[in-house]
């Protein structure tokens, strides 16, 4: 199968500070991937380093089998990005930030106001009186979801899409992305709703302080009522089987 | 009352101001502040209040000496909070202080506590006791009723300031509200030279404007500082008085919130003239620059700065060349207009070219992840100022065959559009490096304020203020330079500041692409 993404060796530094260190990854081409981790183990910095965002400290990326770095332009036309912090210019309007970003990854005017009334009418976005500052973060969330996919990207990323969005806005988002990978593009998703990723992703992988790979595998058994076999013990869930890779556990405060 | 809790809040309100000069650009305006702030009292309290006591004195007019300068800081202490934004910072919304267990009451008074202790106004009260303690020392002055009256002077300042602020605020709100109030804002900055020699001929006039004077917080304060028995009393009543009228005018104010104003109705508005008007610039720059336009339109600041900089224009070029030392025909008068043509080729822009992401926020990451080079957006913004900056020079140059003493010389035009774009170009490209290498993550909505960083504000002042006197200065060493015949020099200038603009903007960008993290960072505030 042909590899959407693929990271070697990839490492980021802030000075001393290691954020990434010695990560090498492989997505297939129309996955729905799972990329998983504690806070502040690296997930945000590598989404960053894959989209151009941060420059990597060592190691390289290949997407869609072009070498990637903050320069592949065509690459970025090829890319849909929904940041973690949005990246949305509050003082304007939806559809008036959704145009100019469609405008940007190159689509003509008329298919992008075309795309754009589309978008806002089935992310029920349609409230044109509010300024992005004045949506909720759901509704903020699901005009940056709509940025991410105004241009049809070949890849997507999607850093936490799915905190602060109301099951019906989650239902229809999921049922896009379903949609999207069938047609062979890639989704390449952070969240730390375990349930939603098992449910939606096929694989994962979970990362842990410093950006280092633990787990890298198939998940679609668990949908089957099967299990994932780790270092001898059978997991029918993901939430145990991360808790057991990243070292997390339940601390008892005896006060609360 | 939490008491308490009040007091953490006020301990966490400077413990914010002390984590701020953690940064090397916050060590350096801590520095500078500290050392103006210690200046700044020196000179009073030596010079000042002692200076004001005895001059006071001398003349038997304590009261009216000590009115006329209390009217003056508190007027100067009010101006200064609204433009410079200081002195209004409640540091603490009312929706974070919900979170602790505080009552309705105990919230407002904390925000109105914590905006009160800011320390703008200690200097503001550190000098209207150094003018109390001056009249003391020469025996004007009773130290007791007038530091109470002090005291109570300090609150009503704070309570005009932050109702003057709301006012605003709701007026900003409105359409066309916010030209309104800057108009009248530049009126009353204006007003005085005319009304001086108004007043020094019109004798009714002045004592009319003396007698209004007897109502104001001032008055009083003056009152309870130099006299005695029941006018000390009276005094302190008018403050009190004052303090309660606009307090309660505050408190409803605070009650009853502006309303946002809806800008549509329900029709998609595509507004693609900003698009075609950064076409101006070519194709390609088009959608970037329409995005810069529809961006900086959208915030108050700019629609109040850039539209008066049109008629300011005309005041400064008329203002510098008439002032007193400037000599009337076209050798004397063109020394002070290529200074002010200078500044009209930046004027309309200067505070955001200077800080050009500082207003981004989340959005800053946005540019990096479309599909080009990422420095493209910084390059943009600027020629977007570029292109506004052209409209005030055109309005300037048609301004100024009109303005000119004596006959005008058509080759002043040439010279004078080559001092502005001269102007323009050095302006927007130290704007490059100001923003990527001093950038600060400024307020948005905030409609006043002063949201730049200390190298930014060297650039935008030092450049109004070497235009202002560096030309007159270099007229009187050389006047024979000043002459229409070398009109060409400027547009050589001119050139040559193109020259250093287009370099800038290729190294910038350079920078730009090294810098971005750390942009963002600093625009998402976590830098």
């Amino acid at each position: 199968m042909d590899s959407a993404i693929v990271i070697r060796h990839l490492a980021k530094e802030y000075g001393a500070v290691v954020a990434v260190e010695d990560l090498s990854l492989t997505v297939p081409k129309g996955a729905m991937f799972g990329f998983l981790g504690p806070n502040g183990s690296g997930k945000s910095t590598t989404i960053g380093c894959l989209t151009g965002l941060l420059d990597p400290s060592g190691g390289e990326m290949e997407i869609l089998g072009e070498r990637f770095t903050a320069e592949s332009v065509g690459l970025k036309r090829r890319m849909g990005v929904m940041p973690e912090s949005l990246g949305l210019f509050e003082p304007l309007y939806a559809h008036e930030f959704l145009a100019f970003v469609g405008r940007m990854f190159g689509l003509d005017e008329t298919t992008t106001r075309a795309r754009v009334t589309e978008l806002l009418a089935a992310l029920e976005l349609t409230d044109s009186s509010k300024t992005l500052a004045e949506y909720s973060t759901g509704m903020r969330k699901r005009v940056a979801f709509a940025a991410a996919v105004i241009h049809a990207p070949e890849v997507l990323f999607l850093d936490e899409p799915f905190e602060s969005i109301d099951p019906a806005g989650v239902a229809l988002m999921k049922q896009w992305l379903r949609r999207f990978t069938e047609q062979g593009r890639t989704v390449f998703i952070t969240s730390h709703v375990l349930e939603t990723v098992e449910r939606l992703c096929g694989a994962v992988a979970i990362i842990t302080s410093p950006g280092k790979l633990v787990w890298q595998g198939d998940i679609t058994v668990l949908a089957a009522d099967g299990a994932i076999e780790y270092d001898g013990q059978q997991f029918r869930a993901l939430e145990p089987l991360f808790l057991r890779l990243t070292g997390e556990h339940y601390a008892d405060l005896k006060w609360l | 009352m939490n008491l308490k809790l009040l007091a953490h809040l006020i301990r966490l309100r400077y413990r914010l101001i002390w984590a701020k000069s953690r940064s090397r650009s916050g060590r350096i305006a801590l520095f500078m502040a500290g050392y103006l702030l210690l200046l700044v009292a020196l000179a009073l309290v030596a010079a000042g209040g002692l200076g004001l006591g005895a001059m006071a004195v001398t003349a038997g007019k304590a009261t009216a000496t000590a009115t006329a300068v209390l009217c003056g800081l508190f007027l100067c202490a009010t101006v200064g909070t609204l433009i410079l934004g200081f002195g209004l910072n409640a540091t603490f919304a009312d929706g974070e202080m919900r979170r602790y267990p505080l009552r309705a009451r105990e919230r407002e008074v904390a925000r109105h506590l914590v905006a009160m202790l800011d320390p703008y106004w200690y200097l503001v009260v550190g000098i209207e006791f150094g003018l109390l303690i001056g009249l003391y020392l020469f025996g004007a002055a009773f130290l007791l009723t007038g530091a109470i009256a002090l005291g109570l002077l300090y609150v009503c300042n704070y309570v005009t300031a932050r109702l003057a602020g709301m006012v605003v605020e709701r007026m900003v709100a409105r359409r066309g509200g916010a030209t309104v109030l800057m108009a009248a804002i530049m009126a009353l900055g204006v007003a005085p030279p005319f009304l001086v020699p108004y007043l020094q001929t019109h004798a009714h006039g002045a004592s009319a404007a003396v007698a209004w004077l007897q109502w104001t917080p001032p008055y009083g304060a003056a009152l309870a500082m130099t006299q005695e028995g029941w006018p000390a009393l009276w005094g302190l009543a008018l403050i009190a008085g004052w303090t309660l009228g606009l307090g309660a005018a505050m408190v409803e104010l605070e009650r009853h919130p502006a309303r946002a104003r809806a800008a549509s109705s329900g029709k998609l508005d595509w507004g693609s003239g900003y698009e075609r008007a950064g076409a101006f610039l070519g194709p390609q720059n088009s959608i970037l620059i329409g995005h810069w336009l529809r961006f900086f339109w959208r915030n108050n600041r700019f629609r109040m700065m850039y539209p008066l900089s049109l008629p300011l224009v005309g005041l400064f070029i008329y203002g510098l060349t008439r002032q007193p030392g400037v000599s009337p025909g076209p050798h004397g008068d063109l020394a002070s207009a290529i200074g002010a043509f200078g500044i009209v080729g930046f004027i309309g822009t200067g505070q955001f070219a200077v800080n050009q992401f500082g207003y981004l926020g989340n959005g800053m990451r946005r540019y990096l992840l479309l599909p080009g080079d990422p420095a493209a957006a910084m390059r943009s913004c600027s020629y977007t100022f570029a292109l506004l900056n052209a409209v005030t020079i055109m309005v300037g140059l048609a301004i100024w065959p009109v303005v000119v003493r004596g006959r005008f010389d058509p080759r002043t035009l040439p010279l004078l559009a080559g001092c502005s774009l001269t102007g323009m170009f050095l302006y927007l490209a130290a704007g490059l490096w100001t923003s990527l290498l001093a950038a600060r993550r400024g307020n948005y909505y905030s409609s006043f304020g002063n949201d730049l960083s200390f190298a930014g504000n060297a650039v935008l002042i030092g450049a109004m203020m070497s235009l202002v006197f560096g030309p007159r200065i270099a007229a009187a060493y050389w006047p024979g330079a000043f002459r229409s015949e070398y009109w060409w020099v400027a547009l050589a200038a001119a050139a040559a500041a193109a020259g250093v603009y287009w370099v800038s903007l290729d190294l910038a960008s350079v920078c730009f692409r090294r810098r971005r993290e750390r942009l963002v960072a600093i625009m998402e505030g976590r830098a």
